[in-house]
């Protein structure tokens, strides 16, 4: 099989998984208690009001009528209109998600900038000063979680500092007539990054110290490779050896771990949005919560599983495009 | 005769673990002469891959070549002199690690290693890794080493090589693999190659067409070998002169007639007597009794004493250097056993000793394949 057929493939075998998603949800969200026309009409509706939207929605209708009628509406590329704010939902979430997706990208980013060095410069030295180091920082990385650090940096660098915007996140490709204060294209390129620094810090720390412990095991791993001491035996330089021959072998299992942080990142700009007050998915999903807005509790976690879903594909292609060895689902 | 391409004296090399300094090499010699194939022979952890490590000065850490000399060519591959503090220092001609890089791994000194399947690098072509360290080693630009590296895979047997080049290492069985870092070491031209046990993770048939293939490459492109096996059919077959390794010793050195025919160590009869032999009918193979001592904490006098049939009270208390017991005239033959007459130190009057080979047959480990020191 070629890598474009493995990916066609690999693309199919997701449908059953994101149908299983949207029963799973379905279901989920209409045993919560509560009534979401109730909430959206408050203590004392009119007379037959409570009917009329009952109907206007579908809610009358059995569940599983309405599971039905969902999932064809999923397949023509209709995710239903949210109760609570009556407009359609995919318009919603295509306006939220461009944030979330412009965060979390950034984190990944900052992420692998960082600690693919930082694991293998680690590696390397194994054991003495820098490895320490680098070994103590992921470790205090790996065992904070986002919001804490993005109320940290928000208190010292916000507050008592001033260097950074506390709140909100501006698109760079948004017009400079919304941006207070800006007036060319450039410097909303520049207010945006300058609001995206700390939300992307605090949200991209974890997977940068996840990155490091990977990078750095996996390298020290592979510096014992055989091919490595062939190489060495051959003359190659140590540092060809580090940048090529270990270094290739090594990247496996840090795909991996990109790939599944994927969704673990998603997980954590719902708490960083919060925090920073980014009106992104994580924002959307929570409202959607506590209005009890089935429609929308519904589209915004099919895009969530969406997006783990393609973070697994991607993973899956990148790590055929480098090992060899898979043989693209061949044997199975 | 002539000057040997390769020369190690008195070669020490230990590890220092947490358990106690290990002596892996303790002091072993032996020349290489050119077009010559020479054997390294004995069971796992006699120290032989160690030893060829240190040739090429790649032993790991906490691994050190600790004394004695190499010399290649003329060039100083390791080599220690007392400085004016009364602390060792390497010798000013010793090469810097930058020289051994440039100028003897790969270029002069090749080394197979024993296996195939994790040598090759997963992720790289096979033609990729071969031109590679033909570009390296041979001053060729990229595509007279794509041309070399096709011409060594065709010469080493692999059918189709313009299509294999561009295949990856899981595509290649062992034996192909074999080939190819057999054909890693001749691309590069050197003028000694170190063979570390290649052929003990390929089945029986597979091994004698490298063998064969090998001793034919030999003669053509005239390069000599170091020969590291536990197999000793394998030194019968294509080695000219053979050491044999006990515990980071050289004990028996001899041209490989005299070695198989005129055993002068009683470890060695014990190696031969371990094997089948196609010029000797027995009723049952010997193993060689008890286990082989660790390194870490060699016996005293003899270190083969405790496993010896022949061993003695003064095996004990006398360390045997190897000596040459050979007639004049007749080519170096030495051996470290103290039974000779050339030793004299009482062999003859002293009493026999109880040790693990004085019982019967008992479940006795003796060789083990690839050992991994």
């Amino acid at each position: 099989m070629g890598l474009l057929r493995y990916t066609l493939w690999r693309v199919a075998q997701a449908i059953p998984v994101l149908v299983g998603i949207i029963t799973i949800t379905f279901f989920l969200a209409n045993q919560i208690p509560g009534d979401p026309v109730e909430i959206m009409l408050g203590p004392s509706p009119a007379q037959g009001q409570v009917e009329a939207i009952r109907a206007r929605y579908g809610l009358d209708r059995p569940a599983y009528e309405r599971f039905l009628t969902y999932l064809s509406g999923v397949v023509t590329g209709d995710l239903g209109r949210s109760i609570y704010y009556d407009r359609p939902v995919l318009e919603m979430i295509l306006l939220r998600l461009p944030v979330t997706l412009y965060l979390t990208v950034s984190a990944f980013l900052f992420a692998i900038v960082t600690a693919i060095p930082l694991g293998v410069i680690s590696a390397k030295r194994r054991n003495k000063p820098a490895d320490h180091v680098s070994r103590i920082v992921s470790l205090i990385g790996v065992s904070t979680p986002s919001f804490w650090i993005g109320l940290m940096l928000i208190i010292v660098f916000a507050f008592h500092l001033g260097w950074f915007p506390a709140r909100g996140l501006p698109l760079p490709w948004a017009s400079p007539a919304d941006i207070r204060g800006a007036e060319t294209q450039l410097q909303v390129v520049w207010t945006s990054l300058h609001h995206l620094a700390m939300p992307m810090v605090a949200l991209g720390t974890l997977q940068m110290a996840q990155i490091t412990r990977i990078e750095r095991s996996s390298m020290v791993e592979s510096l014992q490779g055989e091919y490595v001491k062939l190489a060495r035996a051959y003359g190659v330089s140590e540092s060809k050896i580090a940048r090529k021959h270990a270094f290739q072998v090594a990247q496996l299992p840090v795909i991996t771990i990109i790939g599944l942080g994927l969704s673990t990142a998603l997980g954590g700009a719902v708490l960083t949005e919060t925090v920073f007050e980014i009106p992104g998915m994580g924002r959307l999903i929570i409202t959607a919560i506590n209005n009890q807005d089935y429609e929308l509790i519904m589209g915004t976690t099919f895009m969530f599983g969406v997006a783990f879903v393609v973070g697994v594909i991607v993973t899956d292609i990148a790590y055929a495009y480098i090992d060899p060895r898979v043989a693209y689902g061949e044997e199975t | 005769m002539s000057e040997p391409l390769l020369s190690v004296r008195d070669l020490k090399t230990q590890f220092f673990t947490e358990d106690g300094t290990v002596r892996a090499v303790d002091g072993i010699s032996f020349d290489v002469h050119e077009g010559e194939i020479v054997g390294l022979v004995g069971e796992s952890g006699a120290g032989k891959s160690v030893a060829t490590s240190s040739i090429l000065r790649l032993v790991d850490s906490p691994g050190e070549i600790v004394g004695g000399e190499i010399e290649f060519k003329g060039e100083t591959i390791f080599g220690l002199e007392t400085g004016d503090d009364g602390e060792l220092r390497p010798r000013d001609e010793m090469l810097t690690e930058q020289e051994m890089r440039e100028q003897i791994r790969g270029r002069e000194i090749a080394i197979i290693f024993q296996d195939p399947m994790e040598s090759l690098n997963p992720v790289f072509t096979v033609g990729g890794q071969l031109r590679e360290f033909i570009e390296i080693n041979r001053d060729l630009d990229s595509d007279e080493a794509k041309k070399e590296a096709i011409d060594m895979l065709r010469e080493v047997g692999i059918p189709a090589p313009e299509s294999r080049y561009d295949e990856y290492p899981h595509q290649f069985s062992g034996g192909m693999r074999q080939r190819v870092l057999i054909a890693m070491a001749l691309a590069c031209q050197p003028d000694l190659i170190i063979a570390d046990e290649p052929t003990t993770a390929l089945d029986v048939t597979v091994e004698g067409e490298i063998l064969e293939m090998v001793t034919d490459l030999q003669e053509r492109y005239d390069t000599s070998f170091v020969w590291v096996t536990h197999d000793m059919s394998v030194v019968a077959e294509i080695c000219d002169r053979v050491n044999v390794m006990y515990l980071g010793e050289i004990i028996e050195q001899a041209e490989v007639n005299d070695l198989f025919y005129d055993t002068k160590h009683p470890y060695t009869t014990a190696l031969l007597d371990s094997m089948p032999r196609p010029d000797r009918t027995v009723d049952e193979l010997r193993p060689i009794e008890g286990v082989m001592p660790e390194a870490i904490d060699p016996p005293a006098g003899c270190r083969f004493h405790s496993r010896c049939p022949e061993a003695r009270k003064v095996c004990r208390e006398v360390h045997p250097e190897p000596r040459d017991l050979s007639e004049e005239s007749e080519a170096i033959h030495a051996a470290a056993c103290v039974k000779h007459d050339a030793f004299d130190v009482g062999y003859d009057e002293s009493q026999p000793i109880d040790t693990q080979a004085g019982g019967g047959f008992s479940a006795g480990l003796t060789e083990t394949g690839g050992d991994a020191e």
